[in-house]
């Protein structure tokens, strides 16, 4: 029986499974290997990255094991890449009621998918939505895209907000670098998602090999909505590419430039410091978000000028899924 | 101001360190610090090349700088110790490459030398799962050895009592007393700390998602070796330093990951533990060597550390350290000091030192490195 979770199709049989190797077929049905298997861990939502949805808020983020991807650049390879069955020890097996109880213990927001790819435990969160549902809890993931038409609409009814990984912008690049044959589900299912739900998109830059699709990049995400989001990583390549070059962030900031005229809300981070991670307003130009740039200690939010969602000085309506949570009170300590 | 450089590798800044807010300063001397950076790419915590960047970058930093103290962490056999699969005579090589850092660091700096290994690692026994918990199990910064346990019910303790490879239950007033004159916060210390038998370690609410292959091992007594006395206990370290800063030139240099077991030079034994409660290589460790008082409650083991990190807070990019110590080892020194090492945010933050250096990573991510100015002398 073929899977129609992701546009792989595996061919799945009694005595074989497919490329993400979390389907099995159990009496001619199609069935979850793991379900209710999670890793759990707290976030800010801005380290994630959404830095249009829920700003300030904490986020329970979740993972399963397993990836129909096989980026030569991973960089959680040690999760996603690895044989589910090794991975038991990393995951603890809760309810949907267990794991939303552990997201209010632990005073969360929202709960993000993000550690490795939703498609590939769908039923799982499918009943793992109702319950966050009923607590009040909206939920989030990171996603490759790659998933069929059909399990697109399944990742949309579960989760509100959604960045995806548009990795590059040519089907070439995803056969070398990615491992799949063909970029255009991916590009389908951006355009789909955009219509339904909140949607930002990160591209990782590899020097030399996807650095010169920014723009083109940037024309298609504008011609869908040139309010979405877009999130340019530095990439610090891991797994196969360890020994790649770092990107060059003069450069890349520079080349931005061109994005910005097509996009409104264009960022590069994953570094240290980063100087492109506040939000100006696309009318006015005040900066109404600030944001710290920690590297791999993540992204946070440093100040949010904005009334509601409107710009404080001109009034225009920034692009803000959900609501603002104010930080908690500073607490000092001297040893 | 302290002065934060973040070195991205080709791309640096200038911030604040206590705001993060972008700063300028052309300072010469800054900008020598800037070239120092550029000169010396962070390998990465697991690359056998770590520790050789902290021997070069030190030994740049004192032909710059001419500082009268040093403090150099040496921390690679610690994170690859925990994390890469390697056979023992791997291990032994990769002590034997530190060990050969530090001489070369001694021969060339003429410091003398105050040379502390943190502990020994040992094989991981086994975890004991805290996942589902009615109450809130949390493990802070890497401790393998302390949990904190938070709103526990009937139930999560019953089960934990029941646990073999749990040695203690111990409570907040419990612990406390442990520790009589020292200083906390009564609720930032979690109402249990749960203490795990020697080589076992927790999968919990803040534990690293890296599969740990050795954590600290019962590490009561580490090395100390040095020809300029006796440290008998880790609060004794900073008295040792002091009767001779000034007189000569030192170095206080950290070896991570290596105890009592696996020390090559002569060394005398000192006591790293109050009661049931030794110190793992972390920042409670350094802070009670740097201001030679406990500070086991400065960053309690198992404190819900989530709410400091989303709060609007001071030194974003010096991790959970929410302050810089007043009462460092050195900050109050009139001498020239610096401190460098890979042991990413502890250097610029426990001993105040004039000017550190040090690797940006985090959870083994390599991001670059950081170099803070407390003070120019």
């Amino acid at each position: 029986m073929k899977c129609s979770y992701c546009e792989w199709r595996c061919e799945l049989r009694e005595d074989s499974l497919g490329i993400c190797r979390m389907y099995s077929l159990d009496h001619g049905k199609i069935q979850e290997r793991f379900p209710n298997r999670w890793s759990y861990s707290v976030s800010r939502v801005e380290s994630l990255p959404f830095y249009h949805a829920h700003p300030g808020s904490r986020s329970l983020t979740i993972g399963t094991s397993g990836c129909n991807f096989s980026c030569r650049y991973c960089s959680n390879a040690h999760i996603a890449l690895h044989d589910p069955d090794t991975l038991s020890e990393h995951t603890y097996t809760m309810t949907p009621e267990e794991l939303v109880g552990m997201g209010q213990k632990l005073n969360c927001h929202n709960i993000v998918f993000n550690v490795n790819e939703p498609t590939v435990s769908l039923p799982a969160l499918v009943k793992l939505k109702e319950v966050a549902d009923r607590a009040g809890l909206p939920m989030g993931c990171l996603t490759n895209a790659y998933g069929t038409m059909e399990s697109t609409e399944l990742l949309a009814s579960i989760f509100d907000f959604i960045n995806i990984g548009l990795k590059g912008f040519t089907s070439r690049f995803y056969r070398e670098f990615i491992g799949v044959k063909n970029i255009g589900p991916i590009l389908r299912n951006i355009r789909r998602l955009a219509v339904l739900r909140h949607v930002e998109v990160t591209t990782p830059v590899i020097q030399n090999v996807n650095d010169g699709q920014l723009d083109v990049i940037a024309e298609f995400l504008a011609d869908i909505n040139p309010e979405i989001p877009w999130h340019i990583f530095r990439l610090l390549p891991e797994y196969e590419m360890k020994s790649a070059e770092y990107p060059n962030i003069e450069r890349i900031g520079h080349a931005l430039e061109s994005a910005r005229k097509k996009l409104r809300y264009v960022y590069f981070h994953n570094f240290v410091g980063s100087e492109w991670v506040n939000t100006a307003c696309p009318q006015c130009g005040m900066e109404v978000i600030e944001r710290l740039s920690l590297g791999c200690g993540g992204d946070k939010l440093d100040d949010f000028r904005c009334l509601g969602n409107q710009c404080p000085r001109c009034g225009y309506e920034i692009k803000i899924h959900g609501q603002y949570v104010p930080p908690l009170k500073e607490r000092r300590v001297s040893a | 101001m302290s002065l934060a450089i973040v070195d991205a590798r080709e791309w640096q800044n200038l911030l604040d360190l206590r705001t993060g807010k972008k700063v300028q300063d052309e300072n010469p001397r800054t900008l020598m610090l800037r070239d120092i950076l550029k000169r010396h790419p962070y390998p990465g915590d697991v690359d056998i090349l770590s520790n050789r960047w902290v021997t070069d970058t030190a030994l740049d930093l004192i032909d710059a700088y001419e500082p009268e103290f040093a403090c150099v962490f040496y921390s690679h056999q610690y994170f690859a110790g925990r994390y890469t699969p390697m056979s023992e005579e791997q291990r032994k090589a990769m002590i034997e490459n530190v060990f050969e850092e530090v001489e070369r660091f001694t021969e060339k700096s003429r410091f003398a030398p105050v040379i502390v290994g943190s502990g020994d690692l040992v094989p991981l026994s086994g975890e004991i799962d805290l996942g589902k918990m009615d109450g809130i199990a949390i493990s802070s910064h890497w401790s393998a050895r302390y949990v904190g346990l938070h709103g526990a019910s009937s139930r999560d303790l019953d089960r934990v009592a029941s646990h073999p490879a749990i040695e203690k239950i111990v409570r907040r007033e419990e612990w406390i007393d442990l520790f009589p004159g020292a200083s906390y916060q009564a609720d930032r210390i979690p109402e249990y700390l749960l203490v795990a038998r020697a080589g076992w370690g927790f999968v919990t609410t803040g534990t690293p998602m890296r599969k740990a292959l050795r954590v600290p091992g019962a590490n009561f007594e580490i090395p100390l070796a040095t020809s300029l006395g006796k440290a008998a206990t880790i609060t004794g370290i900073r008295s040792l330093i002091h009767a001779n800063l000034g007189r000569k030139k030192i170095a206080l240099i950290i070896v991570e990951g290596v105890g009592m077991r696996d020390f090559p030079m002569p060394h005398t034994p000192c006591d790293n533990s109050v009661g049931w409660y030794y110190y793992e290589p972390a920042d409670a460790q350094y802070l009670t060597m740097s201001t030679g008082t406990h500070q086991v409650f400065a960053y309690p083991s198992g404190y819900l550390y989530q709410d400091e990190l989303d709060a609007k807070r001071d030194y974003p990019f010096s991790g959970y350290f929410l302050d810089i110590p007043r009462d460092a080892l050195v900050s109050e020194f009139p001498g020239k000091s610096i401190a460098v090492g890979n042991h990413s945010m502890f250097v610029h933050v426990i001993f105040g030192a004039d000017i550190c250096l040090e690797c940006f990573a985090r959870n083994l991510y390599n991001q670059g490195c950081l170099g803070v100015i407390h003070r120019f002398k």
